[in-house]
């Protein structure tokens, strides 16, 4: 078969997500964010949603995730998104929106502003990628951190007595009256990036039809801060992040009954 | 519906005044001596007759950010708070200033520092007018002195949120919060519908609706040379605030040999005391800055060239003081008399620190 041939419009199976922007991202090489960026932007694109979408940016490092998914976005201060979002979704009812957060965002500097905007059961999609690690700032420790794990600011491993332990936020708002679907979910397969595609789908329908809060935890790498290969961060993401966050739906409802 | 004559607090005239100048969102947390604000909204329920959102949030801190997404999405909306919750707010504010967004912020003052007290005080001047948060940025200040003002200021900071894309603080003082005066209530504005504020916020993040270009409302920008322009571009925006909105009041001031300068309901309290030195035979005026920001510099400037003396009469440590010497110059004493900590000073306190001050005023 001639080259020709391949790139005839027939044989196509995959493309870039219309709503995928030309930027180059700023993410380092095995990242996460980008897959789960391509996600979003093919649920939005395949729900139809691309006009009436709005998306928050947190601080982190997908604090420039508005430079690559084709909707109209804001960003937020440290961990504030979700109240960000309550207010777009309460005086735009007719529009969807989601947050895209990391651990320190959503679960240190944002808890309380996360936890209450799901009780209230706004009708938002919250996206939030834990990867255990303050990416951005250079590798800090995180409340998502596991005990032993190295940061830039546990050097030794985290110690449960100094630092406490690692929070499972999703499992928490999953216990809130106001969340409809809460589940974890990881892009290191292609399976996994399936499910994860099928998770935000269900979420931002969720949003549409006003059931509520819906959550997707991806569980993420971070090469970078975790000092490692792409290839064995994933292995370690396998082998220790989800014996920690174990993957699947945690809460999955017809709606929440406001 | 039309006007109405009623009587109430300054706190429930913000809120019926909100409600009536077609506001689109309120978001608050309770604090005294404010928390009639928003007990008054959720009382009158304003999403069953004009549509606008009210939510008591979690935190000031949410508050404000969700006064900020709110902003962003083109919409007319406003909180409000105390001292202590105005400071939680501050980062907020800053990044309210910095997307360059309409928003109204309601401090109604309290005494601190701390927790402090919650009777009424000025301390929180500086604050509103020099910063408070980080960064190069200032809020317009509208300085109420009376429940109508509280009411009307309401409307005349939507206004001016939207001609110039900047937060507008009103700046009350716990005393016109509280008490009860006659207020003449707005008629009913309409609220704009999703097409109007289309129209008039284009940069708004409301979705793309068929725009072409996505809109991004965001205060980051990594480039320092893209952020001095940024920067340039604000103080552009604050420089034609400066020439065109300064706002004050002159009482008896055109034969004046002195001047007392006084914001809020202080300045009513030294009305009286004015009032009573002029029987006396005193030429004494009074001018009451109305916006803390843009100040009326100018106006105070003018006036040093022709009196003999100013006295700063605040519910405060002496934080205006700094802008009417500025304004002065030098070229006349200028004196303070405040009190701290929520004590409100009487007219008799105001005229004898005004002899302690000018003694030859009263021996001519």
């Amino acid at each position: 078969m001639s080259t020709q041939d391949i790139i005839k419009e027939g044989n196509k199976v995959y493309e870039r997500p219309r709503l995928l922007t030309e930027n180059i991202t700023h993410y380092c090489p095995g990242c996460a964010h980008g897959v789960v960026h391509k996600l979003v932007a093919e649920v939005i694109d395949d729900l139809g949603l691309e006009d009436k979408t709005i998306g928050i940016s947190p601080v982190g490092c997908s604090v420039f995730a508005y430079n690559y998914i084709d909707v109209d976005w804001v960003e937020a201060a440290h961990g504030r998104a979700t109240a960000v979002a309550t207010a777009i979704s309460r005086l735009n009812p007719d529009k969807v929106v989601f947050t895209y957060q990391g651990d320190g965002d959503l679960a240190a500097i944002g808890t309380a502003e996360t936890i209450h905007a799901a009780n209230r059961g706004e009708n938002i999609v919250i996206v939030f990628i834990n990867n255990a690690i303050y990416g951005m700032t250079g590798g800090q420790m995180a409340p998502t951190t596991l005990i032993g794990q190295k940061t830039s600011t546990t050097p030794y491993g985290r110690r449960a007595d100094l630092n406490g332990f690692p929070i499972k936020i999703a499992d928490i708002l999953a216990q809130l009256d106001g969340t409809c679907y809460v589940t974890r979910q990881q892009v290191y397969n292609p399976a996994g990036v399936r499910k994860t595609k099928a998770a935000l789908k269900k979420a931002f329908q969720n949003a549409l039809a006003k059931k509520g809060t819906s959550i997707v935890e991806v569980v993420s790498n971070c090469p970078s801060g975790w000092k490692m290969t792409p290839e064995k961060a994933n292995e370690w993401l396998k082998e220790h992040m989800t014996e920690k966050y174990p993957l699947g739906d945690i809460k999955d409802t017809d709606g929440v009954n406001k | 519906m039309d006007e109405e004559v009623r009587l109430m607090k300054g706190n429930e005239a913000i809120a019926h005044a909100a409600i009536r100048y077609g506001y689109d969102g309120y978001f608050g947390y309770p604090i005294t001596p404010q928390s009639e604000v928003l007990e008054t909204l959720e009382a009158e329920m304003p999403w069953e007759k004009t549509g606008m959102v009210v939510l008591q949030a979690e935190s000031e801190v949410a508050a404000i950010n969700m006064i900020y997404g709110g902003a962003a999405s083109g919409k007319a909306v406003m909180t409000s708070s105390s001292s202590p919750g105005i400071s939680l707010k501050m980062e907020g504010i800053s990044y309210i200033a910095a997307s360059e967004l309409p928003a109204v912020i309601l401090n109604v003052m309290r005494g601190g520092p701390g927790l402090g007290t919650i009777q009424p005080s000025q301390a929180d001047y500086f604050q509103a007018t020099k910063g408070g948060g980080h960064g190069d940025y200032r809020l317009i200040v509208l300085s109420p002195a009376s429940v109508q003002e509280m009411a009307d200021f309401v409307g005349l900071a939507k206004d001016l949120a939207f001609k110039y894309c900047n937060p507008v603080m009103i700046l009350a003082d716990g005393i016109v919060g509280q008490m009860m005066e006659k207020v003449v209530l707005p008629p009913y504005h309409p609220r704009r519908t999703d097409e109007e504020v289309r129209q008039q916020c284009p940069w708004a993040a409301n979705g793309k609706g068929g725009r072409k270009q996505r809109n991004i409302i965001t205060s980051l920008e990594l480039d320092p040379s893209k952020m001095e322009v940024n920067n340039e571009r604000f103080q552009a925006t604050y420089k034609k605030i400066e020439e065109n909105e300064v706002r004050y009041e002159e009482f008896m001031c055109d034969d004046a040999e002195y001047l007392i300068v006084a914001f809020g309901t202080v300045a009513r309290i030294c009305r009286k005391a004015i009032e009573e030195m002029r029987a006396r035979g005193i030429k004494i005026g009074l001018i009451r800055p109305i916006t803390l920001w843009p100040f009326p510099t100018k106006a105070i400037e003018e006036l040093s060239k022709r009196v003999k003396g100013m006295l700063c009469v605040e519910l405060n440590a002496g934080q205006m003081i700094e802008d009417v010497k500025l304004a002065v110059d030098g070229r006349v004493p200028v004196y303070h008399f405040g009190r701290m900590g929520g004590i409100v000073p009487t007219p008799d306190e105001v005229e004898a620190a005004f002899q302690k001050d000018f003694p030859e005023a009263e021996n001519k």
